[in-house]
């Protein structure tokens, strides 16, 4: 029975220590709402502004991914084109090129000449103007007037560039406004995942009032600003990008 | 009347609890400040990733491209030799052989030959030239130091991707002791003011401030 008293009064002189070291006058009990709600909102928030984060960071790996598809599209694309002009069709008009030339030096000569020199002549030009007529039709890059230099050789600058136009979407592919997007997005990306800093310091300040009850209020208001801070400036990037 | 103990006690309680509070709130800023050099770093070693292989791309058109033309333009003269080479043989062949004939073409052929090498001169001349769009024209007229120095550029994204790399590896390793020094966090809070439960609170102290070595080193 003693015994008892005296764990009794033990224990209640353990409260009454408590009451007096722990919870200052006037304080008891309050704030613990207020540590909740803050430490709640804090999480939602920084929740909201990583989520968001990541989806923009993923628009921009799409955007940088895109250029890279782009940029092989188009090499490609170029690529074609040049060996088309370079490999196909440069081959035949040379040689349509060489037969003309020879074939205007041959009847030049002709002129002058008499006899089976002449005539030799006139069959060699003659040579020349089969070997014209067969390959004529199958080369545009000798036979269009377009093509043609005063000096009697290739615009082959011209014949790309119409080569190229006829497929004027791959011309006008551009990585680089892709990749371009891409930083923007992956800077705004950075910018939100830095608002997180504001936010998960309002959450320390939202720990630290559970403990330091004299100074909860503050604490408390002080986290509540941070969580302002860090939700207006995600606000603010959002906005601005 | 307060014993003595008691009052000692309940410091120490208070005292575990501050600790706790101020390593869960310096683990919240740790896991934001990780977040951010994480995100950054990965970031980075995508673009300069992305930006090398971009220019692998590109160097392998300029390469056949720029090559491309250069042999079109050997090409062009080769042909003019042989028409001048034919003109020779025909000449040295009439003069053999008594034949005005293959003499008189052989003269007109080098004739010719002259002409067509001018021709073609010009011909080569237009390649890359206007109105090719400025792409194109960059692959056709590619020099060898233009080569050289994007190769260098690409070997430099490599570097940096592999560097971004390094550092996001540090960031998600930094996050992982963030996440244990939580755990062991949380355990201190369960374990509370007992031998357990102060251990628990010091190897949380260790990893956030192993997470916070890891958090600058990644950012440097």
């Amino acid at each position: 029975m003693t015994g008892e008293i005296l764990e009794t009064t033990a224990v209640e002189a353990r409260a009454v220590a408590a009451a007096e070291i722990v919870v200052p006058a006037g304080e008891s009990g309050h704030g613990h709402g207020g540590v909740a709600t803050l430490l709640t909102v804090a999480a939602v928030v920084a929740a909201i502004i990583g989520f968001r984060a990541a989806i923009v960071s993923n628009s921009a790996s799409n955007s940088w991914q895109t250029a890279l598809r782009t940029e092989v599209k188009r090499s490609a694309a170029a690529m074609g084109d040049v060996r088309l002009l370079y490999e196909a069709e440069l081959p035949v008009a040379l040689r349509i090129l060489e037969a003309r030339t020879i074939q205007a030096e041959l009847l030049a000569a002709a002129q002058q000449q008499s006899g089976p020199a002449r005539a030799a002549l006139v069959m060699e030009a003659n040579v020349q103007s089969q070997i014209i007529t067969a390959l004529s039709p199958s080369s545009d890059l000798a036979t269009n007037t377009d093509y043609s230099l005063s000096s009697g050789g290739f615009d082959l600058g011209k014949a790309l560039a119409d080569l190229r136009s006829q497929n004027p979407d791959l011309v006008s592919l551009n990585p680089d406004k892709l990749e371009s997007s891409g930083d923007q997005q992956a800077h705004k990306a950075q910018l939100l995942t830095l608002t997180l800093i504001p936010t998960s310091f309002s959450a320390l300040l939202g720990v630290l009032a559970q403990p330091l009850k004299r100074r909860r209020t503050l604490l408390l208001r002080l986290g509540a600003v941070a969580l302002g801070i860090g939700a207006i400036l995600a606000l603010a990037v959002e906005a601005a990008a | 009347m307060i014993a003595p103990d008691s009052a000692a006690g309940l410091r120490a309680e208070r005292r575990f609890d501050l600790v706790a509070a101020v390593l869960i709130g310096a683990i919240a800023i740790l896991a934001a400040v990780l977040s951010v050099v994480q995100m950054s770093s990965s970031q980075d070693a995508n673009r300069a990733d992305l930006e090398s292989a971009r220019l692998a791309a590109d160097l392998s058109a300029r390469i056949a491209v720029s090559g491309e033309a250069i042999d079109s333009a050997g090409g062009l003269q080769q042909a003019a030799l042989m028409v001048g080479m034919e003109a020779v043989a025909r000449e040295e062949a009439g003069l053999q052989y008594d034949d005005p004939g293959s003499s008189a073409i052989g003269a007109a052929e080098q004739s010719a030959y002259k002409k067509l090498q001018a021709e073609l001169a010009d011909t080569s001349a237009t390649t890359g030239g206007a109105p090719v769009d400025p792409y194109t024209a960059g692959l056709l007229n590619a020099t060898t130091q233009q080569l050289i120095a994007e190769v260098r550029e690409q070997n430099h994204q490599v570097d940096l991707g592999n560097a971004a790399s390094f550092s996001e590896q540090l960031a998600v390793l930094g996050l992982s002791f963030l996440a244990l020094s939580g755990v062991l966090t949380g355990l201190a809070a369960v374990l509370r003011e007992s031998r357990g439960g102060r251990i628990a609170l010091s190897a949380a102290c260790l990893m956030a401030g192993a997470a916070g070595l890891l958090a600058i080193l990644a950012f440097l």
